[in-house]
């Protein structure tokens, strides 16, 4: 039923993508793909795993820029020493993703572009044909809104709201050469396409800089381990008082909210976020909850990140 | 005790496990077996228009297909609802039932062939809730044709006692209250497995994954119109049941049936998501309760009117029925008392029994509004507990025999553990503590098939090697039972465990137990097994005392040797068992139990008798996230009165485990359904507990020795559910002063909730 | 469908298979080795039970595609103790009951293993979040982490 390419370098794997078209799906961790391969929602013809490309994944610090390889683990992630003492927020939000196993083969690129989710979607073939395709599957309505245009499938990247919150850069490769784009700028508000990385590309790298003297990170979800979010919250503060608060797993793509700290209040904060967030009943939690958490997390991250003083965490 | 009996003793299996030797079903393969795959239905209530498997039969790899035509005799685990077939036979009554059966030589080619069937339906009316279940619909509309004046109630089950609804009216102290419960299933972690293989001599082997060789065995017979002595069916190791491997299933039906059309072994295995369809779990519920009470805080009367939804077929749902009611007769005293449930059919997947069977849920609404009582009354939660007891050696109103008792030693210990007294009602806004009650069936008196056999029978065989083989069909689920054999086998004989070993669930080989259900196996199967044993001794005895001139009751059996006091025969085991089987070889001694005759002679006494009944007592400590809503479980204290612990590493495994389960179903386990579809048939989704999730726990064993369990024992692995889930609810009226009345107590209802009150 | 030729290194020994492209290692090594010990509780990487060791790092055999396995080295619950020996984590999970049914057991038992070789200083917080993928049903896992904690005390002395 297919074909599995193990290739060496980024070339060979950016040949290989090439030569199949639209018929390939690259594996970096897998952990979040191969559910898909199972339930039968990616049927491409060859696979082509990442894993075995050297120099994706290293974790180094140079001139107080941290490049993060794209093909890092999670955990490797975590328990940087670098990471734990300049980057705390990072360590945080990847700690807070899946099950301690699973962090070691997930990677912080895959993470970045996991798919979108959605109750009605993540099913087994078996269940989806029960209840008729939705428009993101074969068939043509979106079985939460009935609407026959937009997918409302939730973006639930923990890293990528951290990474956006401290203004992360992303490397993607392609046969046409490199190209840096802010990791804010990878997602498209749509839940079927939810980001705009064109065929034939690899993220290869993360970039950044920004060494925040305030932040705050906290992950909405039932139990402490394992679910994906149903809301995540990360906010930073830089030297210059701007702030940058990101919201993640209650629309299509992540929000964020930039402001300088002395023009921001509460709720100017909530304001924002409720005006960009597009939630449907799509989670375990009920849409009513998830909107009234966006409150209470937006205050208690107010209450950290307007504060004058040295920097303090909260965390779920 | 001399031997094991009361030892933390590992389970004599657990190496096997801890080193994945073990063999579950799923582990065991044979030569030229075929793999069994099934289309699953996509409709909720539907007519099955047609079905076409002709392109399926010639697809490459599928050897045969089974559809509902094939095994039209219908069964269920009790002979009053036998309303099942093995396939949907022309209609389909929720979606995931079975419609038909591939077996082909890989996984794959299975169900690439299943793909290729044709069918087509037609839509009728869909139940979806037990309110619609309750009205009338046209006749061709009803799920099952033999429910009464064209509604969908599987059972309606009503006792009263003594007017209590009078009472309530009158009563200076009332309590009422309405509760809903979502359903939640067992998620054990081994999926359903079941392999069949035709033999030479036309005998069929079942070796599958079931709480109930011995009701398989029956039921494969019925359906497969095979003479019982054609059908041997073993259990091999398995990975948990709590109820849910305890019904007969269609599954275990299709396999032996393809094994026995293609005359090759056949093995299938469910998915995950196919065990959350399977389900058989706990009933969806709402009730309304009413209790009352005397000024002083005493107990006069209990009503309570139970909807259940028992989805698309029968289970054990009209046990279910009864326990939700007869089950609340105890720990306390209430002379007036009634109930009635009513099971309604759904198109959703079926309920049956799950640990702390049909009484957890009504449980939760009896603690809760004590709860409410003693705010009331302002009397402390513990205290009116302790005014309301049943004694010992007493009768509850529907005349359930009450022997020992050791609730009250049970609600002093976890209360003096927690620091109650300085605790409850004293924490800051935020964090509470509290309290509940709980009591359950050691074996159910009345097996579900009637017959004039016991409830279970144990063979004990010595033979020249010095090992003493127990043979009994008690089936070891995880709970420990194949160690307990040994253990009242090595405390009998006075001989080390190494020397015992057990063929146990084979139906072939073992002689007739019913079960592990309703936690009958310590009690029944443990009296069966000291008896036996106890026999086997007296035979030696009775050789060494001819051989030795010495009397039968001046031997002792301990540490390996038979030995007189003053040691005129000090003879080793070796040389005990030489002298047993002098002149006659190999022999093999039997016990067996058969509960005594209880209960009263109302119709429905029989709902709930058991010979001994367990008590509890649980204290939780919470925290609620005001504005957040969550509440994290900090520690449990759970008090158990096991009557005797025979394995306190088991017994103490067994009251964690239920914290854990009981957990779950307060706080975050639902089977969640949209339209008759569930939405969470996975791990990720259905959310179960996971070892960050779990409270600090702090066990205690209370022993009230009962006087006819083994040595004193009763069950330690339904009863401690019930208390958890009550004490965690109102744990939070404490910590934030909302009485949460659905479950699971998910962060948004807390919310809710708490903002109502402002 | 097209099959692929590939070498598997499992508990000291090269076999040489043919799988195809979707296969996990999960169903190589149980339906094609016949190395049962490893578990599928949920195939979709949330019970843990499946769990092995590839050059010593615990994942999920169910989450694996085999033929990225190729040259690795693979250790399953079977290569764990070596026949008489019991592994500490063994030891204790047998003798302070922190197993019932067993079948989550390989899991534990494949996660606790390497997680105490690479953290030999824990406390038992650090235990119960280094097992919290693995679903256990029976136990209220109280006794899966004194078991761990119990191997971690004597793997220091």
């Amino acid at each position: 039923m297919g074909y599995y390419h193990t290739p060496s370098s980024i070339e060979d794997a950016l040949s290989i993508a090439d030569k199949y078209n639209d018929n390939y799906t690259f594996f970096a961790g897998g952990t979040d793909i191969q559910i898909y391969r199972k339930q039968k929602l990616d049927l491409n013809e060859h696979i082509i795993d990442l894993s075995l490309i050297n120099n994706i994944n290293t974790i180094s610090m140079k001139n107080g820029t941290l490049s993060l390889g794209a093909m890092a683990t999670l955990d490797e992630i975590f328990v940087s020493k670098k990471i734990q003492n300049n980057f705390p927020l990072i360590a945080k939000s990847v700690n807070s993703v899946a099950t301690p196993v699973l962090r070691k083969t997930a990677t912080i690129g895959g993470n970045l572009l996991v798919k979108n989710r959605c109750t009605f979607y993540n099913q087994s073939k078996g269940w989806r044909d029960s209840i008729g395709s939705c428009l993101r599957d074969v068939g043509d309505i979106c079985q939460v809104t009935g609407g026959k245009d937009d997918c409302y499938a939730r973006n639930v990247s923990d890293a990528a709201t951290a990474l956006i919150a401290l203004n992360a850069k992303a490397v993607l490769t392609s046969l046409n050469g490199v190209e840096h784009r802010l990791v804010k700028d990878l997602y498209l508000p749509c839940g079927i396409k939810s980001h705009n990385l064109s065929k034939g590309t690899i993220l290869t790298q993360i970039h950044l800089s920004l060494s925040p003297v305030k932040w705050w990170y906290k992950k909405l979800r039932l139990r402490k381990t394992l679910d994906f979010t149903s809301l995540t919250v990360a906010a930073t503060v830089n030297k210059t008082g701007i702030v940058r608060v990101c919201l993640n797993g209650a629309s299509m793509s992540p929000i964020l909210i930039k402001e300088s700290l002395d023009l921001l209040t509460l709720e100017l904060l909530i304001k924002q976020a409720r005006k960009h967030c597009k939630a449907v009943d799509n989670d375990l939690m009920p849409l009513k909850y998830r909107k009234q958490m966006i409150n209470v997390f937006l205050e208690e991250c107010w209450e950290t990140i307007s504060q004058k003083d040295t920097r303090t965490q909260s965390s779920k | 005790m001399k031997g094991p009996i009361g030892r933390r003793t590992p389970f004599i299996d657990a190496i096997d496990k801890a080193t994945g030797q073990a063999m579950y079903t799923d582990d065991y393969k044979f030569p030229n077996m075929l793999f069994v795959r099934f289309l699953r239905s996509t409709k909720s209530h539907a007519k099955i228009k047609s079905l076409d498997i002709t392109e399926a039969e010639s697809y490459p790899g599928v050897v045969a297909i089974a559809t509902g035509e094939d095994l039209p005799i219908s069964f269920g685990v009790l002979p009053t609802s036998p309303d099942e077939t093995a396939m949907a036979v022309k209609k389909v009554r929720y979606q995931g039932e079975i419609v038909a059966a591939v077996a082909a030589e890989t996984i794959e080619s299975a169900q690439l062939g299943v793909e290729k069937i044709k069918i087509e339906y037609e839509s009728i009316t869909e139940f979806i809730t037990p309110q619609d279940s309750l009205h009338k619909c046209e006749p061709d509309e009803q799920i099952h044709p033999h429910t009464k004046n064209n509604k969908n109630i599987h059972k309606i089950a009503e006792l009263r006692f003594n007017e209590p609804e009078k009472e309530i009216k009158s009563a200076s102290h009332i309590q009422t209250g309405k509760f809903k419960f979502a359903g939640v299933t067992h998620a054990f972690t081994e999926p359903h497995s079941t392999l069949a293989i035709w033999n030479r001599d036309e005998t069929l082997t079942v070796i599958s994954a079931t709480q109930v060789p011995h009701y398989l065995h029956i039921n494969l017979s019925k359906v497969l119109e095979l003479p019982l002595h054609k059908i041997q069916v073993k259990k091999p190791s398995l990975g948990g049941g709590f109820g849910g491997k305890s019904d007969p299933f269609p599954h275990e039906m299709i396999t032996s049936f393809l094994a026995i059309k293609t005359k090759r072994p056949v093995k299938c295995t469910f998915s995950r998501e196919e065990v959350f369809i399977t389900h058989h779990g706990r009933h969806p519920t709402e009730m309304s309760m009413s209790i009352s009470c005397d000024d002083d805080g005493k107990l006069t009367a209990l009503d309570t009117d139970i909807i259940i939804d028992g989805g698309a077929y029968g289970s054990f749902g009209v046990v279910t029925s009864y326990y939700n009611g007869v089950l609340l007769q105890g720990p306390y005293k209430i002379d007036k008392f009634g109930f009635r449930t009513q099971r309604a059919y759904t198109n959703k997947h079926q309920c049956g029994a799950m640990r702390g069977h049909g009484a957890v849920n009504p449980r939760y609404a009896v603690e809760t509004l004590l709860d409410m009582m003693a705010y009331d009354l302002k009397i402390d939660p513990c205290e009116l507990r302790e005014r309301n007891f049943l004694p010992e050696n007493s009768f509850t109103v529907g005349e359930f025999r009450i022997t020992s008792n050791g609730i009250r030693d049970c609600i002093n210990t976890v209360r003096e553990k927690s620091d109650w007294d300085k605790k409850y009602g004293k924490l800051p806004f935020g964090s509470g503590l509290g309290v509940a009650c709980g009591f359950f069936i050691s074996g159910s008196a009345l097996p579900i098939l009637w017959n004039r056999y016991p409830q279970t029978v144990v063979h004990a065989k010595l033979d020249f090697d010095g090992r003493v083989v127990i043979f009994s069909g008690a089936s070891d689920i995880g709970q420990g039972s194949d160690t307990m054999l040994v253990q009242i086998a090595a405390e009998e004989l006075g001989i080390p465990m190494e020397y015992v070993q057990v063929e146990v669930a084979d139906t072939k080989i073992t002689p007739v137990d019913l079960g592990s259900y309703s936690s009958r196996v310590t009690f029944m199967v443990g009296n069966a097994t000291k008896t036996a044993t106890s026999n086997l001794r007296n035979e030696i005895a009775i050789a060494i005392a001819k051989e030795k001139n010495v009397s039968v009751n001046d031997l002792y059996f301990e540490d390996c040797r038979v030995i007189t006091k003053n040691k005129s025969v000090d003879l080793s085991w070796m040389e005990a068992v030489e002298i047993a089987m002098a002149g006659r070889g190999a022999f093999l001694e039997s016990g067996f139990y058969i509960s005594p005759k209880l209960g009263g002679k109302f119709k429905g006494a029989g709902a709930g008798l058991s010979p001994a009944y367990s008590f509890g007592a649980f204290i939780s400590e919470v925290n609620v996230h005001p504005k957040t809503g969550e509440v994290n479980v900090v520690k449990v204290w759970g008090a158990h009165d096991c009557g005797k612990a025979l394995n306190p590493l088991s017994v103490e495994g067994q009251i964690e485990g239920s914290i854990h389960m009981g957990l779950g179903q307060a706080v975050s386990e639902e089977m969640w359904y949209k339209n008759g579809q569930q939405m969470n048939a996975n791990f990720l989704d259905y959310r179960i507990p996971y070892s960050v999730d779990t409270p600090d726990m702090d066990i205690t064993i209370i022993e009230s020795n009962d006087p006819e369990g083994p040595y004193g024992a009763k069950e330690a692995g339904e009863g401690p559910i019930h208390p958890v889930l009550p004490s965690i609810g109102n744990a939070v009226y404490d910590a934030v002063g909302v009485r949460m009345m659905e479950l699971p107590i998910t962060p948004d209802k807390v919310l809710k909730k708490l903002k109502e009150k402002v | 469908m097209s099959l692929i030729q590939t070498k598997l290194t499992v508990n000291g020994y090269t076999h040489s298979l043919l799988v195809n492209a979707d296969e996990t290692l999960l169903f190589t090594l149980r339906e094609q080795l016949y190395l049962t010990g490893t578990k599928e509780g949920c195939n979709q990487g949330s019970c843990g039970s499946c769990t092995v060791l590839i050059n010593g790092k615990p994942v999920l055999s169910c989450m694996t595609p085999t033929l990225r396995c190729a040259n690795k080295k693979i250790t399953t619950i079977e290569g764990i103790s070596g026949g008489e020996t019991l592994h500490l984590v063994q030891k204790y999970l047998v003798s302070d009951g922190g197993l019932q049914c067993g079948f989550c057991t390989p899991g534990v038992v494949m996660t606790a293993v390497p997680y105490l070789e690479e953290n030999p200083d824990v406390n038992r917080k650090e235990i119960k979040e280094s097992l919290s993928g693995n679903l256990c049903r029976c136990t209220g896992y109280k006794k899966i982490i004194d078991a761990v904690e119990n191997a971690s005390k004597e793997m220091k002395k």
